[in-house]
């Protein structure tokens, strides 16, 4: 029974892995659509999340502490890097891809600080939570149930953010046409501070559920996963929180899947083999229409 | 000079053509033509790759200790030459996909997904390239065939790349200085008024990238058969903010400058960082200090000095008859402050009218 066997119990690691990658990717594509600017240093901010969490783990704090933790800090790091480095080069008149250029340089900066800070071992976090659920034909352990409810929460809380409330509307505004929304009486700057506050808790929160379902990691583990992020947004259409959504389940699903028939390593060349197909066949991405946005939002 | 400082030198000397070629590689691609190619170390290995496994001999050579595809051992100077080529062939479909007329950062983007899973697949994948473990013992080339002293092979070493460069900056400069170069220049400042004015501008692009691939391939065999080993960790795509931190920091667009850029940021930075003292900082730091300096160069250079430090020269052009008299009177051109990269002749023309 093949399917019942592999195919299904694969269906469940997928739902985990979506749920994980659905949290980077919104947070990833929420920020890109209201600023305009794609933050290549979004993988190691997960990283640096994810050592405040193992070190509040470390220092007697329990699970949930540590998951607060790690999403507070990727909030405020994310801000402060956008008000400190990101605003200021865009107001310079740095443009699309000069800031390429600057959050890689400012991401390899973050990495290499933690790499210095903590040494190149692997790291492991004891999470606990690992008693076993059996739903459907597919295991869980108590901790996955946690990272999909995590994951089910933050989604559901976004999309009633951005389709009920001002701040929403307001935020879908100033992705649409920041100029417009300025004149309309939108105070940008806060729209695209609270852009940069949402994108990094979720940044936070998606760097520690990472590390707390693959339990041991290093300096480089965001950064690696940060490919599939991109992919998974591009493929729902960048700047699209909703399209990243769908995305992120297609992709986490497609690679765990793939996984049990391929061997485990090739799971991100199947995330890729995915983003060369849409950008082939649609470039705007599966939800996205065509931009004609070339120019930086500050 | 003692034995040890000649062997350092020539070692230097070897990368810092290396670099040049790979500047000029990239600087053809992202500063005369506007592509953000975030694969370029990619091209680099893949000729370093071709290279090797077209010297190495068959695979069960050496007791057989690494696999890989292809194994043979073809006369110098094919290797180099068909590095260049293979590269240059890979770049058709990887343009393909990647030059889409794509937004600047998409673009960007899409490469540096390439290039991170082309390492994936070359480190998982044992039998092509010997996995993560890579390529070594990759013989030098001639050096039997020399009867030289090891120290005398590296200055020969030394003066084959100043060859290969020399030969390498003659069809640079010939493409960059054509008509050719002028329409390039002309993608990378205003797409579509170079398209109004019929460039084809994918042709353009798909040119540039294939050329500055096939200088990317070469240097990468140049590399391998002198360091006579290649593995993954090489190739990892933050490699190539290096070669993009060299040409920003020795200017944009000038085949010069980026000289500059690769004498400053792979040679001399990177090497002063290996001589901070162990008491201070233990070797693992060393390597992500030297990270660090390239990323705050590249910061440093964009906030304070984007152009470089030898900026692309603007180009000037004889006063057409019509304007002589505006030229007399020191009128022409009408805003001499314009940077290189400034108003399209179209627009000059259109402003013209206007006043």
């Amino acid at each position: 029974m093949l399917l019942a066997n592999v195919v299904v119990p694969s269906i469940g690691f997928g739902i985990v892995t979506a749920s994980i990658l659905a949290l980077a990717a919104v947070g990833f594509t929420l920020q890109f659509g209201v600023t305009n600017i794609l933050n290549l240093a979004f993988g190691d901010v997960m990283t640096a999340s994810a050592f405040v969490g193992y070190y509040v783990n470390q220092a007697g704090g329990d699970i949930a502490e540590s998951i607060l933790a790690a999403a507070v800090f990727g909030a405020v790091a994310s801000w402060a890097l956008n008000r400190c480095v990101f605003t200021p080069f865009v107001r310079r008149g740095t443009k699309l891809f000069g800031m390429v250029i600057v959050t890689l340089s400012v991401g390899t900066i973050v990495q290499n600080v933690l790499l210095g800070a903590f040494g190149a071992d692997f790291f492991t976090f004891q999470g606990g939570l690992s008693t076993q659920y059996h739903v459907a034909g597919m295991t869980f352990s108590t901790l996955q149930l946690v990272i999909i409810a995590i994951g089910v929460v933050a989604m559901a809380l976004l999309q009633l953010l951005l389709s009920r409330t001002k701040l929403g509307k307001a935020m879908r505004a100033t992705s649409a046409n920041p100029a417009l929304a300025r004149v309309s009486g939108i105070s940008t700057d806060r729209v695209v501070d609270v852009a940069w506050l949402l994108s990094g808790a979720m940044c936070g929160l998606a760097g520690i559920v990472l590390v707390l379902n693959t339990t041991t990691f290093e300096s480089t583990t965001g950064s690696s996963f940060l490919v599939v992020v991109i992919a998974a947004a591009m493929l729902g259409g960048v700047g699209r929180p909703a399209g990243a959504m769908v995305a992120s389940v297609v992709i986490g699903v497609a690679m765990e899947v793939a996984a049990t028939f391929i061997t485990p390593t090739f799971k991100e060349v199947i995330a890729f083999g995915v983003l060369i197909l849409v950008l082939l066949l649609r470039p705007q991405g599966l939800f996205g229409q065509a931009s004609s946005v070339r120019e930086v939002a500050a | 000079m003692s034995h040890a400082f000649q062997f350092y030198a020539t070692t230097l000397l070897v990368y810092l053509g290396v670099d040049v070629l790979s500047v000029w590689s990239l600087n053809l691609q992202y500063g005369m033509t506007g592509i953000y190619n975030f694969a370029w170390i990619l091209f680099q290995s893949i000729g370093a790759y071709t290279a090797a496994v077209l010297t190495l001999g068959p695979s069960t050579a050496n007791t057989g200790f690494q696999h890989f595809i292809l194994g043979t051992s073809i006369p110098f100077p094919l290797p180099l030459l068909i590095a260049g080529a293979v590269a240059g062939v890979f770049s058709i479909p990887i343009g393909f996909v990647a030059l889409r007329r794509l937004r600047a950062d998409y673009e960007a983007t899409v490469m540096l997904v390439i290039s991170v899973v082309a390492t994936l697949i070359v480190s998982n994948v044992q039998g092509m390239f010997n996995g993560t473990a890579g390529l070594s013992l990759i013989p030098e080339p001639l050096y039997t065939f020399l009867h030289v002293s090891t120290l005398s092979y590296s200055w020969l070493y030394v003066l084959f790349t100043a060859v290969v460069c020399g030969i390498v900056y003659i069809f640079v400069h010939r493409v960059t200085s054509s008509p050719l170069g002028r329409a390039m220049r002309a993608v990378r400042d205003n797409e579509a008024a170079a398209e109004s004015l019929g460039k084809h501008v994918t042709s353009v692009r798909m040119f540039a990238f294939i050329f500055g691939n096939v200088i990317a391939g070469m240097s990468g065999a140049l590399l391998v058969q002198f360091i006579g080993a290649w593995s993954p960790g090489a190739w990892f795509f933050v490699e190539t903010l290096i070669i993009l931190t060299a040409i920003i920091v020795g200017g944009t667009g000038n085949n010069g400058g980026v000289i500059l850029g690769a004498l400053l940021v792979p040679i001399v930075f990177n090497e002063a960082t290996r001589y901070i003292p162990t008491s201070f900082a233990p070797a693992a730091i060393v390597d992500s200090v030297q990270w660090c300096v390239i990323g705050g160069l590249a910061l440093a250079f964009l906030w304070f000095r984007p152009q470089g430090i030898l900026p692309e020269r603007r180009r000037r052009f004889p006063v057409p008859p019509e304007y002589a008299a505006m030229a007399a009177a020191g009128r022409y051109p009408p805003h001499d402050e314009r940077g290189a990269t400034g108003t399209p002749p179209v627009a000059v023309l259109a402003s013209e009218t206007e006043s």
